[in-house]
């Protein structure tokens, strides 16, 4: 009985997460600019692939859960600050005309 | 996880590893972009294959992968900002 609800969250979780990935990759192919590229890339690719790595709690595999879970936390630590790298880089070097 | 659930999400993650190497850059920003987009949608196939073969080790590669894509986006916007890493 768990499995299979596990089986059915861990479906819903990766259909979630493919189309948000595929949102934001399409977002970056078809936007002009750099900060409408990076948009599309900080706020729909950070989601989509933690919903792609939480649907691995489908597994019931101890050890995957746990690096799982692990790649999440990294993922929710590190998105932001590339993504603000970038913007950083970008902005700077409009402004310095370089 | 059903491989009938398991093994399309993995070609549809393919296909936008595909898709993103189309990605027509006009400068270096949308480069950098691109790269850490890619880097993200190889993280995702690498925890599909661990949801596959029901393995750990994946993950392992998973997250040392972000790891190393965090570490180069931010070094390249760096370079890109002030012309050094440290500078």
């Amino acid at each position: 009985m768990i499995s299979i609800v596990l089986d059915v969250v861990g479906a819903v979780l990766l259909v979630i997460g493919l189309t948000l990935m595929t949102i934001s990759l399409y977002g970056v192919l078809r936007m002009p600019d750099t900060y409408s590229q990076l948009h599309a890339q900080g706020l729909a690719t950070g989601p989509g692939v933690i919903a792609v790595l939480a649907s691995s709690v489908a597994t019931e595999n101890a050890a995957v859960i746990t690096f799982a879970a692990l790649a999440i936390a990294f993922v929710v630590l590190t998105s932001p600050v590339s993504g603000h790298a970038i913007a950083r880089a970008a902005h700077r070097r409009d402004n310095t005309g370089g | 996880m059903p491989a009938v659930v398991v093994v399309p999400a993995m070609v549809w993650v393919t296909l936008l590893l595909v898709a993103g190497g189309l990605v027509r850059a006009r400068d270096v920003q949308q480069r950098v972009v691109a790269l850490d987009l890619l880097a993200v949608v190889a993280v995702a196939l690498l925890a599909l294959l661990s949801c596959f073969w029901d393995v750990g080790y994946y993950l392992d590669a998973a997250v040392a992968l972000s790891l190393l894509s965090f570490v180069a986006t931010v070094a390249a916007a760096r370079y890109l900002a002030s012309g050094g890493p440290f500078g």
